[in-house]
C-alpha cells in the first residue's frame, strides 16, 4: 500500500478500526484556534488603531502610539500628544516590534531538568511552575532565615515582586541600576544636595555644559539628547572630558583628553581655582551652602598644576575649563552622568560634581541643575513593609549605600556562607552575569544555590542558571510605570506643562506570559502571604496609582494616553540664592560632617585608581546607541545596525602592534581571562594610549540568543578584577586591564 | 480532491492539529496511541511505527521524553529553538513570529468567514492553519483549501518539516509531520 498510496486513497481505503477509539472521539474536547466568525464586509474594516504606551527599550520612557493592524503590531512611533520626545523615539525605540516577535523569547514556564548553566527545558504549566518556586523559595527561607533569599531585579515590572520578597523577610536586594551603574551619582547628591539628580540639568538653555565621560549621542535618550542639541543650537559651549574621541567630544569646544580614573582630581582643580580666585558664586554658597571654609581649606592642595601631573592633562586646559564655566555661571550644567562606577572612587568625584555645581551657583536657574516636577500627585501601591533584623544586615562599611545590598556583599554570602548563608536566588529582568564584575565568581555564586528562579522576556544568560524560567510579557503586552514629567519650560517664565503617561499594553501577550502583579500574586498565595496581596491585578493598580489626579485607565485610553496639565518652571525667581535642602544641615553640604563622622572624607578628595600596567591597556565600556540592555541585544533591526563592538586602539599604539582597523582580535586580561569571542579592531586617534573602549552588552553567551550569541565580546567577562566603592558598596568596573591576542598570539600594547 | 471519503480529511486535519499540542498525560495516552500507530499502519509506515517503541503504560518519563523534544524543537532551547511551529518564521523577511505573512495568513481566514478564536494568538501556527483546513474541508470548499495549501501552508511547511525531521529526537514527532506532509500534500 505505501509505496502508491495517496491521500485520496487512503481516505477511501483505510479503516482504522483497529483503533480503540474513534477518530472523532480524540480531538472532541480540543479548543479550536481558528474559529468560525462573520464576514467583514470589504471597507468596513476599521485598519489601523494607535494605541498609547511608554518604551522600555531603554529606561527613558518615551511616549510612544504602537500601530496596531488587525492585532498586529506593525509599527511603533513617539506619540505626536507627547510634549516630552514628541514624535520622534530613537532606533531601538523603533526596534521594539522585532522584541515583541522575536522567536527566541520566552514563551512558557519551563523547568531544568539538566544541570544550572547546560539545561535542558521541559514546558511546565503555571501551577506547577509556581508551586515549585514558592515551595523551594519556603524552604530556604524555613532552613536558613527570610534573609536567605537574594534578588536580582531590573526595571520597572520587577518593583512589584522586589517589594514582596523584601517583605517576605529579605533585604538582600542588587539592583544592577544602583550598584553597577547610577547609585553612586544619586548617594554622592543626595550627601550634598539632599536629593539624586537623575539627569536634570537645563542643557536646553544653559551657556557652558561640562560632560565628565558622559557620551551623549552615544548613549541615547530622545528628550535627553534634544535638549543637549538644544543648548548647543543656542550657542552654549561645551566641554567633554573623556579619554575617547566621543560622539559628544566631536561636537566639543574643549576636548580634555584626561586619564582615566583621575576626574576627581581634575575638578578639585577647577574647584580650588574658583575659589582662590574668587570666581565662584559667594551669594549662592553664602545662601545655600554649608562648610565652605572647611571645604575651601580641604581642597588647597589642588592646584592645577597637582591635577595637570595627575590627569595627564595641560595646565592651561584645565584653567581653561575653569575660567569658561565661571564665565558663564550659574547658567552651566554639569551634568551628572548616569553610569558612574567606574573606579571604586566615585562616590567622591559624585560629591566634586555637586560642589562644582553649587560653587557655580548653577542650582535652579536656566542651565543648571534643577527638579523638575509636574505637580502631578500619583497613589502609591505596593507590599506591606518587611521587618529586617538589623544583625541580619549586609550593609557592612558601606554606611552610604544606595537602596538594596552591596551585590558583593550578597555574592560573599552565597557563594561563601558569609556571614551567614544565602542559597536561594531570584533574578527579575535582570542578567547578573553580564552585569556585575567577577563572572565567574558570580557563575560559582549561581551553582551554590539549592534554587534558582528566573523570570525574563528573552533568553539571556542568566536564564541558564534558572531551575524554573518564567516569562514575563514585554513591555509591549503590560501595564506598569507611569512616566511623570516636566516640559516645556523657558527661561522667564514661571510656566511649564506636566504630564503623565502610564505604559499600556499595544497588544495582548502571546503564549503564556504573564505580568509581574499576577505572577508576585501567585507566588504570594503559595508562600502564606495571599492576605497581605495590596491589589489583584495590574490594571487595578493602575487605577489606583492614577486616582489621585482625578484619572483612570480608561480616561487615559480615551485621551491618547498622555495627560497634560498647567505647572510650575523648574528655575527659582531671579536673583534668589537663598535655598533649603533635605540635608542634615538643611543646606548644600560642601563639607559634610555626616561623611567624616562615618569615617569617609568630608570634602571631595581624590583617590588613585591602580596604574596600568607593562603591556596593558585600561578596558573602558560604554553604550552603543543601538544596543541598551539584554533586551535589545538579540533584535535583528538593531543587530543589523551594529552587529558588534569594534574595539578602539590608539592608532600609534595598534600600528607598532602591527595591526590595522578590521583586524580580529581576543582580550586578555590581567588574571589571564580571554574573552571567549573575538571582535574587530578599529584604530583611531582618538583614545589615550592606555586606554581600549567598547560597547558594553555584547558577546552573550546564551546560544539561545539566536542574534547576538557569540557576537562581539563580552566586555563583562574580562572585569575579574572587583573593586567596590567604600561609600556606598557598588562597584567599580573600569580597573581591569587588558591586551589582544591575533592568530593565537598575543600583543602587549606599548606605553 | 474529493468529500466522499471513507475517512473524512477534515477530521483527520484536526487529528493531525491534536498531534502536535504540547504531550500531556490528559491526552497523550493509550487512545491516542492506538489511533496513531493504526494511521502509520493503514499508510504502511512500518520503520515509524517500530520506532515510536511506546510502551504499553506510558511512564511519565515516556512523556518527560516528548515534553523534552517538544520544548527543544518549538519552544525555547539550548542551544536554541529549533523549529518554532509558525509560518513568517520561514518566509520572506522571517525570523520572525508574527511577520507579514502572518498577517495575510489571518486576512485569509477572515476572508473565509473565520477568524482566531483569541485576539492573542498567532494566525499562521501550525495547529490553527491545519484547524483552518479542517474546516475548509467540511464546507466543501475545496478550491479554497487547495489555495490556502498551495500559497499559505506548503511554502513553509516545507522547510519546518525538514527541520523536524533532521533535528527531533524522538520518533514520534518525525512521524507526525511526516503525517502532515503526508495529507497536506496535493492530490495527483
Ligand atoms: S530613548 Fe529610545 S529606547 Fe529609550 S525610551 Fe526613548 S525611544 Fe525608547
Amino acid at each position: 500500500m505505501a509505496l502508491t498510496l495517496t491521500r485520496r486513497k487512503f481516505l477511501q481505503t483505510a479503516s482504522l478500526a483497529a483503533a480503540s477509539i474513534p477518530l472523532s472521539k480524540v480531538t472532541a474536547g480540543a479548543q479550536p484556534g481558528v474559529v468560525k466568525k462573520s464576514y467583514p464586509a470589504p471597507g468596513s474594516f476599521t485598519g489601523t488603531e494607535s494605541k498609547p504606551s511608554v518604551c522600555e527599550m531603554c529606561f527613558w520612557r518615551c511616549q510612544i502610539v504602537g500601530k496596531v493592524r488587525d492585532g498586529r503590531l506593525v509599527k511603533l512611533e513617539g506619540n505626536p500628544k507627547s510634549v516630552d520626545n514628541g514624535k520622534s523615539i530613537c532606533a531601538r525605540g523603533n526596534a521594539g516590534v522585532q522584541l515583541l516577535y522575536d522567536p527566541d523569547r520566552l514563551k512558557y514556564p519551563l523547568k531544568n531538568i539538566g544541570e544550572r548553566g547546560k539545561p535542558v527545558w521541559k514546558r511546565i504549566s503555571w501551577e506547577e511552575a509556581l508551586d515549585e518556586c514558592a515551595t523551594r523559595l519556603k524552604a530556604a527561607q524555613k532552613n536558613h532565615g527570610p534573609h536567605s533569599l537574594a534578588i536580582f531585579p531590573h526595571g520597572a515590572s520587577a518593583k512589584y515582586p522586589m517589594q514582596f520578597f523584601e517583605m517576605t523577610g529579605t533585604e538582600n536586594v542588587s539592583e544592577a541600576s544602583f550598584f553597577q551603574c547610577r547609585g553612586i551619582r544619586d548617594m554622592g547628591y543626595v550627601s550634598t544636595f539632599g536629593f539624586a539628580p537623575g539627569e536634570n540639568v537645563d542643557m536646553a538653555h544653559a551657556k557652558a555644559m561640562l560632560l565628565i565621560g558622559t557620551h551623549i549621542g552615544e548613549n541615547i535618550h530622545v528628550s535627553h539628547v534634544k535638549s543637549y542639541l538644544k543648548g548647543l543650537a543656542n550657542g552654549a559651549k561645551l566641554i567633554v572630558v573623556d579619554p575617547r574621541f566621543s560622539a559628544a567630544a566631536s561636537k566639543a569646544d574643549i576636548w580634555v583628553k584626561i586619564k582615566p580614573g583621575t576626574d576627581t582630581a581634575f575638578m578639585m582643580a577647577i574647584m580650588n581655582y574658583l575659589v582662590v580666585n574668587n570666581k565662584y558664586d559667594k551669594a549662592f554658597v553664602e545662601g545655600s551652602c554649608e562648610g565652605f571654609d572647611a571645604f575651601r581649606e580641604g581642597i588647597a592642595h589642588a592646584t592645577l598644576e597637582w591635577a595637570a601631573k595627575i590627569c595627564d592633562l595641560a595646565v592651561a586646559q584645565i584653567k581653561e575649563v575653569a575660567e569658561l564655566l565661571a564665565a558663564n555661571a550659574p547658567n552651566v550644567s554639569i551634568h551628572p552622568g548616569r553610569h558612574v562606577s567606574w573606579h571604586g572612587n566615585d562616590f567622591q568625584r559624585m560629591r566634586a560634581h555637586a560642589c562644582l555645581t553649587a560653587i557655580l551657583g548653577a542650582y535652579a536657574v536656566p542651565g543648571g541643575l534643577i527638579k523638575p516636577s509636574s505637580g502631578i500627585k500619583l497613589g502609591k501601591v505596593g507590599w506591606p513593609k518587611g521587618e529586617h533584623d538589623e544583625e541580619f544586615s549586609l550593609t557592612g562599611s558601606h554606611k552610604f549605600k544606595p537602596p538594596g545590598m552591596p551585590t558583593e556583599n550578597i555574592k560573599k554570602a552565597m557563594l561563601e556562607g558569609k556571614p551567614y548563608p544565602i542559597k536561594a536566588c531570584v533574578c527579575w529582568g535582570q542578567n547578573p552575569i553580564q552585569t556585575i564584575p567577577g563572572q565567574q565568581a558570580t557563575i560559582q555564586a549561581l551553582k551554590k544555590m539549592d534554587f534558582v528562579m528566573v523570570v525574563d522576556v528573552m533568553p539571556t544568560d542568566i536564564t541558564m542558571y534558572a531551575d524554573i524560567l518564567l516569562p514575563e510579557g514585554s513591555y509591549l503586552e503590560r501595564y506598569d510605570y507611569i512616566k511623570n514629567g516636566l516640559a516645556g519650560w523657558q527661561p522667564g517664565s514661571d510656566t511649564a506643562v506636566g504630564y503623565i503617561a502610564p505604559r499600556m499594553p499595544v497588544v495582548e501577550p502571546m503564549f503564556e506570559r504573564r505580568d509581574q502583579v499576577w505572577i508576585t500574586n501567585q507566588l504570594a498565595i503559595r508562600m502564606g502571604y495571599g492576605d497581605k496581596i495590596p491589589v489583584q491585578s495590574l490594571p487595578e493598580m493602575m487605577d489606583q496609582m492614577l486616582a489621585p489626579a482625578g484619572l483612570s485607565i480608561a480616561k487615559m485610553q480615551a485621551m491618547g494616553g498622555i495627560h497634560t496639565q498647567p505647572a510650575k518652571a523648574p528655575y527659582a525667581p531671579a536673583g534668589i540664592k537663598e535655598h533649603a535642602f533635605k540635608t542634615d544641615s538643611g543646606k548644600i553640604e560642601l563639607y559634610s560632617e555626616v561623611l567624616s563622622d562615618a569615617g569617609f572624607p568630608a570634602v571631595p578628595t581624590f583617590l588613585p585608581v591602580e596604574e596600568v600596567p607593562e603591556g596593558f591597556a585600561r578596558l573602558v565600556y560604554g553604550r552603543s546607541p543601538v544596543h541598551t540592555f539584554n533586551r535589545s541585544q538579540n533584535n535583528r533591526w538593531l543587530h543589523h545596525e551594529i552587529p558588534e563592538n569594534p574595539l578602539w586602539i590608539n592608532e600609534e599604539c595598534g600600528k607598532k602592534m602591527g595591526l590595522k582597523t578590521g583586524d580580529r582580535v581576543h582580550c586578555e586580561n590581567q588574571d589571564g581571562i580571554r574573552s571567549r569571542t573575538d571582535t574587530v579592531v578599529m584604530l583611531t586617534p582618538g583614545i589615550r594610549r592606555d586606554t581600549v573602549y567598547m560597547a558594553h552588552g555584547y558577546g552573550t553567551m546564551n546560544t539561545a540568543m539566536t542574534v547576538a550569541k557569540d557576537q562581539g565580546v563580552d566586555d563583562t567577562s574580562l572585569i575579574s578584577k572587583v573593586v567596590v566603592d567604600p561609600e556606598t558598596g557598588a562597584h567599580g568596573m573600569r580597573n581591569n586591564f587588558v591586551r589582544l591576542i591575533k592568530n593565537g598570539k598575543t600583543l602587549n600594547i606599548p606605553s | 480532491m474529493t468529500t466522499t471519503s471513507a475517512i473524512s480529511l477534515a477530521e483527520v486535519y484536526r487529528f493531525l492539529a491534536h498531534a502536535m499540542q504540547y504531550p500531556e498525560r490528559s491526552w497523550f495516552g493509550e487512545d491516542f496511541l492506538s489511533l496513531f500507530c493504526t494511521f502509520l499502519d493503514e499508510l504502511g509506515w512500518d520503520a515509524d511505527r517500530a520506532a515510536l517503541a511506546f510502551p504499553k503504560q506510558l511512564s511519565s518519563k515516556d512523556i518527560e521524553l516528548l515534553q523534552v523534544d517538544y520544548t527543544r524543537l518549538f519552544i525555547n532551547s539550548v542551544p536554541h529553538v529549533l523549529a518554532p511551529p509558525y509560518g513568517s518564521f520561514y518566509l520572506a523577511g522571517g525570523g520572525i513570529l508574527y511577520g507579514a505573512s502572518a498577517e495575510k495568513t489571518r486576512n485569509f481566514y477572515r476572508e473565509h468567514g473565520f477568524d482566531l478564536a483569541l485576539a492573542s494568538d498567532i494566525p499562521d501556527s501550525l495547529t490553527n492553519e491545519l484547524q483552518f483546513l479542517s474546516f475548509l474541508r467540511e464546507l466543501g470548499e475545496e478550491n479554497v483549501e487547495l489555495e490556502f495549501t498551495r500559497t499559505h501552508f506548503r511554502p513553509w511547511f516545507c522547510k519546518f518539516s525538514t527541520i523536524v525531521q533532521r533535528e527531533a529526537n524522538t520518533p514520534y514527532y518525525k512521524a507526525v509531520v511526516k503525517m502532515i506532509d503526508f495529507f497536506t500534500m496535493e492530490d495527483e
